[in-house]
């Protein structure tokens, strides 16, 4: 687990990628039968194909989300705190694909005695397609500066500069 | 094209639910199952004694298991798969969540269009979690495949002690 400082970190770099897959209807069972989700599109290939027109059975987006909040969650670490993370649900993922998780550091706001960073995040298959775009804010602390509470509560954060 | 949101959808608008706890508290084994599924094994999920040394100050659940926590309850008594056996069923609940009025719109389709979080703590095994719902908003966009209709819906979590968990905004797509 990574330990980082507000000051260490620069706008533009990216946070390491996390890769899942490729993926099997043995995945999205394991999850649809973990969450107790009976929808059909995730186990039934004519109901999926056939009914709903779609491509195959398809990996959930409940599923994709926890891909993307261990991503950023990793990189704050057990000092930072993943405080804000968005996504949408636009492209499908199917059996076969490979996915990848990235990030990239758009902004930093000194919200003094911490740091907010913001991140673009996504959800990348084999052929490219990013279809899970979002964004994320992470709380840092500053060097030698105090701990980031937990439970985290908003409160703690200084007024944003500029 | 047709116009879904009717009065009769307008009026769920700021509807609330009451506080729902989740049918079983927080279990070790739910937790294993889950960070399995979502091929995530730290041992802050699992390792008491590591995680003893964190500022959790033991195990906990991954970050948004929270809302997953609301399961079918013991003492409802009709099975869910019954209506598989209908044949005009298409595998669509309009009942987005427990303790709201279900959406009153017949587009056959309903999608998740995405969730947007902030958060403030992890669940810990025993935890009961609890939640209350709301209808934020629900508006028409006509697209080139038809109209859609997206329902946001804000879902408070936090534990029975009044810990909080997280907040989230849920985006539903009718279509």
């Amino acid at each position: 687990m990574t330990t980082i400082c507000f000051e260490d970190v620069e706008v533009s770099q990216d946070i390491p990628s996390l890769f899942k897959g490729p993926m099997t209807t043995a995945h999205i069972m394991r999850w649809s039968a973990a969450m107790e989700n009976w929808h059909p599109i995730h186990f039934d290939w004519r109901f999926a194909t056939e009914q709903h027109k779609l491509p195959d059975v398809i990996v959930n987006g409940s599923w994709k989300q926890h891909v993307m909040l261990q991503l950023v969650a990793d990189w704050a670490g057990e000092t930072g705190w993943l405080w804000k993370i968005r996504f949408q649900f636009r492209g499908m993922n199917v059996p076969g694909d490979t996915l990848e998780a990235w990030g990239r550091v758009v902004a930093k706001h000194d919200r003094h005695p911490f740091g907010v960073v913001d991140l673009q995040i996504g959800l990348k298959n084999q052929k490219g397609d990013d279809g899970t775009p979002g964004s994320a804010s992470v709380v840092l602390p500053k060097r030698n500066g105090p701990a980031v509470p937990y439970p985290f509560d908003p409160r703690v954060l200084g007024p944003q500069k500029g | 094209m047709k116009n879904h949101v009717t009065d009769d959808v307008r009026a769920i608008i700021g509807a609330q639910s009451s506080w729902n706890e989740a049918t079983n508290a927080v279990e070790a084994s739910e937790v294993r199952r889950f960070f399995q599924a979502i091929i995530d094994p730290k041992p802050v999920y699992w390792d008491e004694d590591q995680a003893k040394e964190t500022r959790y100050g033991g195990t906990i659940a991954p970050p948004a298991f929270a809302v997953h926590a609301f399961r079918r309850g013991t003492d409802e008594t009709i099975d869910p798969l019954d209506a598989g056996l209908d044949p005009e069923f298409d595998g669509v609940s309009r009942a987005l969540r427990p303790g709201l009025p279900s959406v009153p719109i017949a587009l056959p389709r309903v999608l998740n269009g995405g969730y947007e979080y902030e958060l403030f703590s992890y669940p810990r095994v025993g935890d009961r979690i609890k939640c209350r719902s709301t209808y934020r908003d629900i508006y028409q966009r006509d697209g080139k495949t038809g109209p859609m209709v997206f329902i946001v819906i804000e879902d408070e979590y936090a534990t029975a002690d009044g810990r909080p968990l997280l907040k989230s905004l849920n985006t539903m797509i009718m279509r």
